[in-house]
């Protein structure tokens, strides 16, 4: 290839040179041998060769000239030339450099994130095909019970695996030498195959071990092998001791696999094969026979919901089985957010863009008598486009390569600001790696940006007639008109696009206010939690469950410092189980009513200080032989007994919900109390019913520690962590030595609640300082080299008779009329565009005045500052100087 | 419009010069030119050797040391299967010059 030849060239220089003269020496001396073989003296045939030659410098010079291609030649030349001008300018290098830099690395920390959460597949080998089963009743979040799942196993047309797995780990005492809480969860026999874990030793359960009475076995994950066993492949057929009954180890899971949820080992159901139990307690997934689309599943699902409910005539008539993809359920909000996100680093990014692209139009206007000089002493127009492009690539490479650096550390400080919950970032975010397509994304756009933005004003450069542009810019009184147009627009819309990010920044900021100042309905401070597991079978009766509740809370109580304790499975922010009920003395059919509902031991209002309105709380007297009491809430009152008094009424709970509530006892209504946000601070307040742990059924009971732990909650009087060792220490007495996990202060709990609007509050924050500091840039690059150019015009002002006030407000009125208009349109825009936000939006409109006036003031207020430098370099021109610079 | 330049007419005559004769070094062209055209035209020594490296970079010619029947090194230069190519462009672009100079004579 020519072209690599002459490169090659270009460093084998000297060598060349050698040769070429090596050459020519040839040709002399093949010269003299003829001249000496017609007879002339070896001076002479020298003297006429060399006559004959010429000049052998020239010749080699221009022979060398041959060897490399001018342009490459050229290129270096622009590029020493590019440097040398940006070195000259550092001002304008930074500014356009910096500005590039923070666009791009927001963009790419960014692209990074979303790219890990919603690009990247789940890590399970079917992904694509794996979907959860999505109940829209309202009575629990997407658990199912055993006859759905029954009904879902039997849609073999569309479903190759369906497997059903709990929602959280129970928790599980790990007995034996060193006692531990380890979590596992319960599967059916298809979770293994639905989720594609690896097998690394032995086997996952057979159908068989799933069915009841079918031995207690147990699947390992490679890490508790690990760390119980030394990873000794002997270990199949022994057993683990699990709530001190040993379970046989059938098998382990290799490392690679992420169960969700957490789990260290696997527990087989053992569902019976026929039940009319209608508790709802597990998730379902289901994978999809290939070929078979979502909507092919659903309409299936449809079918077979009107079978079920002829099955189960009891079951909610309104319920229609469905299917989500899980990874849309696993992103699902995150997503949202995650795309707002984007399309803010967009705006930033169009603001970087924007200031650059201004920066390189004043400039190049700036410099326009250069390229007249240039292009009157013989320059062609594509070398000064060229020349122009060298420039502005080589900014844009700068400004790429640092954005590369800014979005490193700002994805490791995305992890650090990040909320716990964000999903699929791996351990420590190690899955949130920059990958090749981040780079390329990156490295595109300020190429682009570059060429794109080079482009514009170097072809307009080169266009302008020589002769006139000589005389304009000789004069230096002020710059052309088509591009001053153009530098404004650009100024403006940088003005707007930051007005609008800072709008949406203040919205964020008001709702995370807002947030805060919601009262979740009861009192966070100095409280604790711990977990406690209660898994196997001494707790599946409630007697023992309420017996350990006494014990502990005795115990707890007497700790110095702990004002009162309580048990229960649920804390106040996060009640996820529902429950039918019916108000005795209604009619009958329209009379199954659902709501949240919470077992409680007497103690947890005063802990949590959620108020007795009306009526008494639960006391030590209302146990399994007392008659049957509950406490409701006063959304409950409103929704259910708007025009009543529900004092005294007696509801029922859970009827036709199968065994595990058979038993259940009517309940008199004894006490109103208040609200608690138990769904998340921005939701309402559900109606809920308490009911004392001691009075509930068997089956509830075993259902609950099986599958939650019990929660020890406690009321200190100063720091609660200082009662962290006597709260553990007592309570592994109580229980006659189980430990305790998951210990946490109310407030901890609650930090997790917020922690999302936090998050998108710091990151809108962020991205709206950027583009007031863009702005700003902007605004003042323009203003100070318009100044710089206009000295003359000054100087003639100033000899004329203006003094230094009236060329201030001049300046500052020039600067700040772009600014206002950018305003004006950064309002009309956010109006638009603020409402693409409403779903993250709490206790705030998204056309909040406050914000809306704010926000603009503070941009204003930040334009004004960048107008005033260059004001006030151009109120301090000498006019004399000004005059004779020229 | 051909390429009628007089450089590209240099190039035709070394091009002819290397086909006709297999590989010459750049002395040997000069004498090659000057005998063939019976003493007509003498190629000048400062456009040949520039000529020669340019027809190198392009892939026409390709170039190696050698020693002289008189036993002095030189690099000889031959024809590649490009510059045969372009032997036959420069050859059709050189008649179409020839013609075009002919017909305004003609006219004139």
């Amino acid at each position: 290839m020519a072209v690599f030849r002459r490169i090659a060239n270009l460093f084998r220089r000297s060598r060349i040179d050698r040769e070429i003269e090596a050459e020519l020496q040839s040709h002399i001396a093949l010269l003299i041998d003829d001249n000496l073989a017609r007879g002339m003296s070896a001076a002479e045939a020298r003297r006429d060769a060399l006559v004959r030659f010429g000049n052998p410098t020239a010749t080699r010079e221009r022979v060398t000239a041959a060897d490399t291609m001018l342009s490459l030649d050229a290129l270096a030349h622009d590029l020493r030339f590019a440097l040398r001008q940006l070195r000259r300018s550092p001002g304008f290098t930074i500014a356009a450099v910096s500005a590039l830099a923070l666009g791009i690395g927001a963009n790419t920390a960014i692209f990074s994130v979303v790219n890990a959460v919603l690009l990247k597949p789940l890590t399970y080998p079917n992904a694509d095909r794996i979907v959860e089963f999505v109940l829209p009743s309202s009575i629990a979040n997407n658990l199912a019970n055993i006859p759905e799942f029954h009904a879902y196993q039997r849609q073999t047309s569309v479903f190759q695996e369906v497997a059903a797995y709990d929602r959280i780990s129970p928790g599980f005492n790990l007995t034996g030498e060193r006692p531990e809480l380890i979590q596992g969860i319960h599967v059916t026999e298809s979770y293994f195959r639905l989720f594609g874990a690896p097998v690394v030793l032995g086997r996952t359960f057979t159908p068989q071990e799933d069915a009841p009475y079918g031995g207690k076995v147990v699947v390992l994950s490679y890490h508790l092998w690990q760390r119980r066993f030394g990873g000794n492949p002997d270990v199949i057929g022994k057993s683990l001791s699990l709530g001190n009954e040993p379970y046989t180890i059938v098998g382990i899971i290799g490392p690679q696999f992420v169960s969700d949820p957490e789990a260290e080992f696997w527990l087989p159901y053992q569902f019976p094969p026929v039940s009319d139990d209608m508790n709802h307690y597990f998730l379902v997934a289901g994978l999809l026979k290939p070929g078979v689309t979502l909507e092919q599943a659903n309409a299936q699902l449809k079918l077979a919901s009107v079978q079920y409910r002829r099955d189960f005539p009891r079951s909610n008539p309104h319920q229609i089985f469905r299917v989500a993809f899980l990874r849309d359920a696993i992103v699902s909000d995150t997503r949202s957010s995650l795309l707002v996100l984007l399309g803010t680093c967009g705006l930033v990014l169009l603001i970087a863009c924007a200031n650059v692209a201004n920066l390189l139009l004043v400039r190049a206007t700036g410099r326009q008598r250069e390229f007249a000089i240039r292009s009157a002493l013989g320059a062609g127009r594509g070398r000064i486009v060229r020349q122009l492009l060298t420039e502005s690539i080589l900014l844009s490479i700068a400004g790429g390569i640092s954005g590369l650096v800014i979005g490193f550390a700002g994805v490791r400080a995305l992890l650090v600001i990040s909320p716990a919950g964000l999903p699929r970032v791996g351990e420590n975010g190690s899955a949130l790696t920059m990958d090749w397509r981040v780079l390329g994304f990156t490295l595109a756009i300020s190429l682009l940006t570059g060429v794109l933005f080079g482009l514009i004003p170097a072809l307009s450069a080169s266009r302008s007639d020589v002769n006139s542009m000589l005389k304009e810019s000789s004069g230096r009184s002020g710059t052309g008109f088509r591009q001053g147009k153009a530098r404004s627009f650009l100024v403006v819309s940088e003005v707007s696009l930051a007005l609008v990010l800072l709008i949406g920044s203040g919205l964020l900021i008001r709702t995370l206010i807002a947030l805060h100042s919601v009262s979740p309905g009861f009192d966070s401070h100095h409280v604790l939690a711990l977990d406690m597991s209660l898994t196997g079978d001494r707790f599946h009766k409630t007697e023992a469950v309420a017996e350990l509740s006494k014990k502990g809370r005795d115990r707890l109580n007497a700790i110095p410092g702990v004002e009162i304790s309580s048990a229960a499975y649920w804390l106040p922010i996060q009640v996820d189980d529902g429950m039918p009920f019916e108000i005795f003395g209604r009619p009958a059919g329209k009379n199954v009513l659902a709501s949240r509902w919470i077992s409680i031991s007497p103690g947890y209002l005063g802990v949590f200080k959620i108020p007795v309105l009306r009526g008494r709380d639960f006391n030590e007297n209302d146990t399994a032989s007392a008659p049957g009491v509950a406490l409701i809430n006063q959304a409950m009152v409103k929704r259910f007994w708007p025009n009543e008094d529900p004092m005294g009424q007696q509801i029922l709970l859970g009827r036709g919900t199968g065994p595990s509530l058979q038993g259940e006892p009517t309940r008199r209504i004894i006490g109103i109390v208040g609200d608690t946000h138990s769904n998340g601070l921005s939701n309402p307040a559900d109606a809920m019913v308490f009911v004392p742990v001691a009075q509930v059924t068997n089956g509830y009971t075993a259902a609950y520690t099986d599958t939650a732990p019990l929660l020890w909650v406690l009321r200190t009087r100063g720091d609660p962590h200082q009662v962290i060792a006597a709260a553990t220490e007592q309570l592994r007495i109580a229980s006659g030595g189980f430990p305790v996990a998951h210990i946490r202060t109310m407030e901890e709990a609650m930090g997790t609640s917020t922690a999302r609007q936090s998050f998108n509050m710091v990151l809108f924050t962020i991205f709206g300082v950027v583009a007031l500091i863009l702005a700003a840039i902007g605004i003042y690059g323009l203003m100070a080299y318009s100044v710089a150019q206009r000295t003359q015009e000054m100087g003639i002002r100033m000899a004329l008779g203006a003094d230094r006030d009236t060329i201030r407000k001049l300046v500052v009125w020039q600067g700040m009329r772009l600014a206002l208009v950018g305003v004006v349109a950064g309002i009309a825009a956010s109006f638009g565009l603020t409402r693409l936000l409403s779903t993250f939006l709490f206790g705030v409109k998204p056309w909040d005045p406050a914000v809306f006036v704010s926000a603009p003031l503070i941009l204003t207020a930040i334009a004004l500052v960048a107008v005033w430098l260059p004001a006030a370099r151009a109120s301090k021109v000498d006019p004399m100087q000004a005059l004779r610079s020229e | 419009m051909a390429k009628n330049d007089l450089q590209g007419t240099l190039d035709l005559l070394v091009l002819k010069t290397l086909a006709d004769n297999g590989a010459l070094h750049g002395y040997g062209i000069v004498l090659h030119i000057q005998n063939a055209s019976g003493e007509v035209l003498r190629v000048e020594e400062g456009s040949l050797y520039p000529a020669l490296h340019r027809m190198e970079q392009n892939g026409w010619i390709a170039a190696e040391w050698a020693m002289t029947e008189t036993n002095r090194r030189a690099k000889y230069y031959k024809l590649t299967a490009a510059g045969r190519r372009q032997l036959d462009i420069a050859q059709e672009s050189f008649d179409q010059l020839v013609r075009g100079v002919r017909a305004v004579l003609r006219y004139a």
